[in-house]
């Protein structure tokens, strides 16, 4: 198992009423989640709220999710059992949507880390950014399902023929209809690495680079309050979630040594 | 008062003002304010609301779409010197002599999901001559053994383990090789060869790997009795 400290933060920002934003954070099973809701009249409190209950429920292991689990062979078995989890979200979403005239339409992003062994694995739908940070490099790790994101990676020209409305539009989102696909990373972490998970509220105002220097500088709490405080100072238009995640210690990496020197021993 | 002239082919086909508290339709049915008696346009295509604080166009959902400057809108504030392209016919929005523009609106909403079909049909209109994101080749690592194996090995998972246990994807043998020596991740930006545990670390062009290292193609990765060149495949 590996250590991580960990932090999260939401604040409502300066132009908004309500925080539609939620997060979730569990130490001990290494389940660390941001979710970004949307529909008006608090749906999508509603519909982010639900993110993060299911995925507390996942954690507490009163929910495994199985149901929803679907074999995928690029997946390690952690890995699909989180995508499970993200389906599960999303059809509790959908549902909430279709049985509730106030919550209709509503939806949400959802950004998910879980820890095993010595790998983290990445998992997300919509345009909350996971941040992989080493060595004072940052680099994301989660893909961003915005029309303007799949646009510009299929011709970066495409951008300038598209309508403004597009390019705030989201391609993928938890809760819209009745199945969901996240796109996964899985990635060995050593000692020192860090993760950053947030809202957009945080990443259309602060950039990457500023991240990654701010994550490698801070404990992971001070790194949070750091990235609330500028994203309000710039303006806070919309709420402002985060979480940091630092890799205190590699368990498989300590006693290599000791375990080779038995095996030659025969031990 | 600004006015929308109408315009096919460089030649100008009326002048429509814009007075504030009424609304111009767009469209070939006869009942139009401004009628386009043209099978591109449909019979109720586009209307201007002539609003206190400015004009708003908007698609009334048109078969063939409504433009501005070239880009598809549903719904657009008019500014000065707006060029609306409806099938054929273009609509220039004018303001009178020494008039103030309309107030600018900010047009960025909150975040929105996406209609799927209006977008592939919004796509098919405004960029008809490039290919579908289906279409977009993807391109896949493989690692190609050149010593300690044979043939290929499709880099299909997000982690591949190689090591000397049987429950690694590639599994190497030699003494000094662990249980699960190092992995292969693919993230967004590439395929990256990670050093997990053992004495001796795996090496990419003859270089030992301390953590983690960006695969380019053509590199040649040695662990334990295993040389392999990496490769990307369309």
């Amino acid at each position: 198992m590996i250590e991580i400290e960990s932090a999260g933060l939401t604040d409502v920002g300066q132009k908004r009423e309500g925080n539609e934003d939620a997060f979730f954070v569990d130490e001990k099973q290494q389940i660390f989640v941001v979710a970004d809701g949307m529909g008006g009249h608090l749906a999508g409190e509603v519909a982010s709220g639900i993110v993060v209950d299911t995925f507390g429920r996942f954690a507490r292991g009163e929910d495994d999710c199985t149901e929803f689990a679907v074999p995928d062979d690029a997946l390690s078995a952690e890995a699909t059992r989180l995508v499970s989890c993200i389906r599960k979200a999303n059809h509790e979403v959908f549902t909430k949507s279709r049985s509730d005239e106030n919550c209709r339409g509503m939806g949400s992003t959802v950004a998910a880390i879980h820890s095993t062994g010595d790998t983290i694995i990445a998992a997300n739908v919509g345009d909350s950014p996971i941040y992989f940070v080493r060595d004072g490099d940052i680099e994301l790790i989660s893909v961003m399902h915005t029309v303007a994101a799949e646009q510009a990676a299929i011709d970066p020209e495409r951008l300038k023929l598209l309508p403004e409305k597009f390019l705030h539009m989201l391609s993928r989102a938890i809760g819209v209809s009745e199945d969901v696909q996240a796109d996964v990373c899985e990635t060995q972490c050593f000692k020192g690495d860090s993760f950053l998970l947030c809202s957009d509220g945080l990443s259309n105002l602060v950039a990457p680079n500023e991240m990654a220097d701010i994550v490698s500088n801070n404990s992971a709490e001070e790194a949070c309050r750091k990235f609330v405080d500028m994203a309000n100072e710039r303006g806070g238009d919309d709420n402002i979630t985060v979480i940091v995640l630092r890799v205190k210690e590699v368990g498989s990496r300590k006693g290599t040594f000791r375990r080779f020197v038995m095996r030659l021993l025969g031990l | 008062m600004p006015s929308l002239i109408l315009q096919f082919k460089d030649t100008e086909h009326g002048e429509f003002p814009l007075s504030t508290g009424s609304s111009i339709t767009i469209g070939r049915r006869e009942t139009n304010t401004i009628v386009i008696d043209n099978l591109a346009v449909s019979g109720n295509h586009a209307k201007v609301d002539c609003l206190d604080d400015g004009y708003l166009l908007t698609d009334l959902k048109s078969k063939n779409g409504t433009f501005v400057n070239g880009k598809i809108v549903s719904s657009h504030w008019l500014q000065k010197g707006d060029v609306i392209s409806i099938g054929k016919h273009s609509l220039i929005f004018k303001l009178a002599e020494g008039e103030a523009p309309p107030p600018a609106h900010d047009m960025t909403e909150e975040t929105m999901v996406l209609d799927t079909e209006e977008y592939r049909a919004m796509l098919d209109r405004s960029t008809p001559n490039m290919p579908a994101q289906s279409e977009k080749a993807e391109r896949m690592g493989v690692l190609s053994f050149v010593k300690g194996g044979e043939g290929e090995y499709e880099l299909k998972k997000k982690l591949v383990k190689i090591g000397k246990d049987d429950s690694n994807d590639v599994v190497v043998g030699g003494l000094m090789v662990a249980k699960t020596a190092a992995t292969i991740s693919k993230r967004p930006t590439g395929y990256y060869l990670n050093f997990v545990e053992g004495m001796s670390k795996p090496k990419v062009n003859g270089k030992a790997v301390k953590d983690s290292v960006l695969l380019k193609e053509f590199d040649t990765i040695e662990i334990g009795s295993l040389r392999m060149e990496f490769i990307i495949k369309e």
